[in-house]
């Protein structure tokens, strides 16, 4: 049952050097603990859900940690990386930061759910160890007073707040005139989620258009065909839509044989319309759906250099597509790498002091320099508008970062190639 | 209990004896991640005792068991979080609530006849019920989970579950422990007994004058307030739950693995299944990585050909075989 790890040994021997030395010397021997930062890499623990439920979107993530060390060392930070599955299970979470740190892990970065990121959390804030969340919407994580914890991620009301503020400019840049919408949203955790921050936020976010209505569906359902009926029926403007992949592929094959041409399908911050599986099932049907969601900025020099080194490393991967999870992760691997560098030291505290003083104006993200507040939450993290052109996401909005403009009224689904 | 005592043959006790001594001990050497191995093992012992005492000994099979632990762990830790009323008071809310929900769950299984895989299909619609309910309720936190504040001030008040690993060691050491002594004590018990002859032939202990419902609901009520206690251990330990884990059948399954391969209505099944199945998860963990067989879910296949190999090499569990070879047998 005993297994002996590298820490038992460092235990055994501080024990017999301090029965040699008296405890005067034992003091004095922790900063031999402290790795200068000259010449030396800092050792960080990546967990992610690579399997379990979580699965595709830990993967996403992975392979964005996988490019990192090459793309970072580029830009002169040295990071050794240990790759953690934590099987969407936050008690395998837990142990596995326990024994990271254990094998000499210097910081922790993850764990793309709330719940294994909490367990994370209490592990690194009684071994003080900084932990970087590079994925991670619940707010309550950044208001548990962890003073070993930040995120790099906006919560889940910054998300809805920026994705409605993005559909106002949309429809003006497009100057659609559009009176009403319905929001159709899944009824799994995060829609739900989503649907209350939509009931709590909308009625104060000044939109120019009347929600008709709000309609939860089943995502597991055979087919959406009830749900598209009743949104055909309100014959709204705009379609307000939170998905997941397989139940946007329905949502969307309902509506074509309904013939249901609503003036735009937008998204105000969720997956399933950039998904892969989405693009391959429907073909032109995808494209001019839109979402407004943090993304990768495609004239930051430094995400050209993430894609350059993802491509080569992921064949199988678009980087347009992936590019939420792995700009993000690869973020989260940067704030820690710039606070080695300025800290100088892999102490947990001083690591974690410069990880709070965080300010790096030339990041992958769309937005301004990233810092943290009081709390350890990136809070200036925002939205861009993302619409699919030709089977791949593009960036329409705000105007400094995009490739192309926003194109609404989308087409009618007989007019596409 | 000095019958028990007297039952084990004296290198059982001697075993017994040590392996208690090693563990309470153990925390002196221990690291602090085979700490949080073994406070996993703890709770894994003790909530598959639970699920043993309905399964193993009274033969109803539940595969909705993660209901109670979740129900125990939100009670107390709504009690804690609006209230500030601490889990040694919260528990007693938590266990009322779950044997509340056994009870209508046993009376409906019981008192309709509904048997074997159908009344296991009813724990799992009662505990994905409640899975939405959760969802859907926002004082539980909703889909977002409820958090407990992680207050480092607080950090030595054991009296509120507030502590570090050293806390929840000798907690899940204690539940582990009395959860066994408390099965092996009712499995001695008139009621025990009763158990095992509905277990085995309920219309012939109908014939005898026993009373199978009663025996059964007892069995439900016992069995769904242990399982809560280990919510409320678990909710307090992770400081966190969510209606997707805290519910979801996967948590249901990992609570009846335990037993199933350490051996069905045995005392010590539960508690060898733990033994074996979380440190395998582990060091499939740490093989599969030092190997290099990083793709996901390499572990999970291991995992489950070793689960087959064991189930197919000793169906009746590991414990029943351990026993013989080490002459342990407990006395008639």
């Amino acid at each position: 049952m005993k297994r002996e790890t590298p820490s038992m040994h460092n235990r055994v021997n501080r024990r017999l050097f301090s029965a040699g030395l008296g405890a005067g010397l034992v003091a004095g021997t922790a900063p031999f603990n402290i790795v200068r930062a000259q010449g030396a890499a800092l050792k960080i623990a990546v967990i992610l859900p690579r399997s379990g439920y979580l699965a595709p979107a830990g993967q996403s993530c992975h392979r964005g940690a996988l490019i990192a060390p090459k793309v970072l060392s580029d830009y002169g930070y040295k990071v050794e990386l240990i790759h953690i599955d934590c099987e969407s299970n936050a008690d395998v979470a837990r142990t596995q930061a326990e024994r990271a740190i254990n094998d000499g892990a210097q910081a922790v970065v993850g764990a793309f759910d709330s719940a294994s990121t909490l367990a994370i959390a209490q592990v690194c804030e009684q071994r003080k160890i900084p932990f970087v969340v590079n994925i991670g919407a619940s707010p309550q994580l950044t208001e548990q007073g962890y003073k070993f914890l930040v995120r790099n991620f906006p919560t889940g009301g910054m998300l809805v707040t920026n994705g409605l503020k993005l559909i106002k400019d949309e429809l003006a840049a497009t100057k659609l005139d559009a009176k009403t919408a319905v929001f159709l949203h899944a009824n799994d955790n995060f829609g739900t989620a989503q649907r209350a921050a939509m009931d709590k936020i909308f009625p104060a976010a000044g939109m120019p258009f009347q929600l008709l209505e709000s309609i939860a569906y089943d995502p597991k359902a055979q087919d959406l065909s009830v749900e598209v009926t009743k949104v055909r029926a309100l014959n709204p403007d705009l379609l307000i839509v939170v998905t997941r992949a397989a139940d946007a592929i329905k949502m969307v094959r309902d509506m074509v044989r309904q013939r249901f041409e609503p003036k735009g399908i937008i998204s105000p911050g969720s997956p399933g319309l950039y998904d892969e599986e989405f693009y391959q099932a429907l073909g032109p049907l995808a494209d001019y759906a839109m979402y407004n969601l943090p993304w990768a900025n495609p004239k930051s020099q430094m995400t050209q250099a993430l894609e350059a080194a993802f491509k080569p490393a992921n064949p199988g991967f678009r980087f347009p597509v992936e590019c939420f999870n792995v700009g993000f992760t690869f973020e989260a691997l940067l704030v820690a790498a710039t606070a080695f560098k300025k800290a100088g030291t892999t102490d947990g505290t001083e690591l974690m002091k410069a990880v709070r003083a965080t300010d790096i104006a030339e990041h992958v993200m769309i937005g301004p320099a990233i810092k943290f507040d009081d709390k350890g939450q990136n809070v200036g993290i925002p939205s861009a508008a993302v619409q699919n052109l030709h089977r791949t996401p593009t960036v329409t909005l705000p105007a400094d970062v995009a490739t192309a403009t926003p194109t609404l009224p989308i087409p009618g689904w007989q007019k596409r190639t | 209990m000095s019958d028990m005592w007297a039952a084990i043959p004296p290198r059982g006790r001697i075993v017994l004896a040590m392996l208690l001594a090693l563990l309470l001990v153990a925390p002196a050497v221990l690291d602090r991640y085979l700490m949080s191995v073994l406070i996993l093992i703890f709770y894994f012992a003790f909530v598959g005792q639970a699920w043993n005492i309905m399964m193993g000994y009274a033969g109803q099979l539940s595969l909705g068991h993660a209901l109670y632990a979740g129900l125990g762990g939100y009670v107390a830790a709504l009690l804690w979080f609006y209230f500030g009323i601490g889990p040694w008071i919260g528990v007693f809310a938590g266990v009322a609530v779950a044997a509340a929900f056994g009870a209508v769950i046993g009376w409906l299984g019981f008192r309709f006849g509904i048997q074997g895989v159908y009344f296991a299909l009813l724990t799992i619609a009662f505990a994905e019920f409640t899975r939405i309910a959760f969802d859907n309720m926002a004082f539980t936190g909703g889909p977002s989970g409820l958090f407990l504040l992680y207050d480092e001030h607080r950090a030595g008040e054991w009296w509120n579950l507030r502590g570090g690993p050293m806390l929840f060691y000798y907690l899940g050491l204690i539940l582990a422990a009395g959860g066994a002594l408390l099965t092996a004590w009712l499995s001695r018990s008139r009621l025990g007994y009763q158990w095992l002859a509905v277990r085995e032939d309920q219309e012939a202990a109908l014939s005898l004058g026993v009373g199978a419902f009663r025996a059964k609901m007892i069995a439900v009520l016992i069995s769904a307030s242990m399982t809560a206690i280990g919510g409320v251990f678990l909710a307090f330990y992770n400081n966190s739950l969510f209606p997707s884990q805290a519910f979801e059948i996967g948590r249901s399954i990992e609570i009846i693995l335990a037993p199933v391969i350490g051996g069905l209505g045995t005392i010590f099944g539960p508690i060898i299944g733990a033994f074996i199945l979380t440190p395998l998860g582990e060091t499939l963990i740490a093989l599969t990585a030092k190997f290099g067989l990083d793709l996901p879910g390499t572990k999970a296949v291991f995992y489950g050909l070793t689960l087959m190999i064991i189930i197919t090499l000793r169906p009746d569990g590991v414990w029943p075989w351990l026993k013989r070879l080490l002459g342990l047998e407990l006395k008639p």
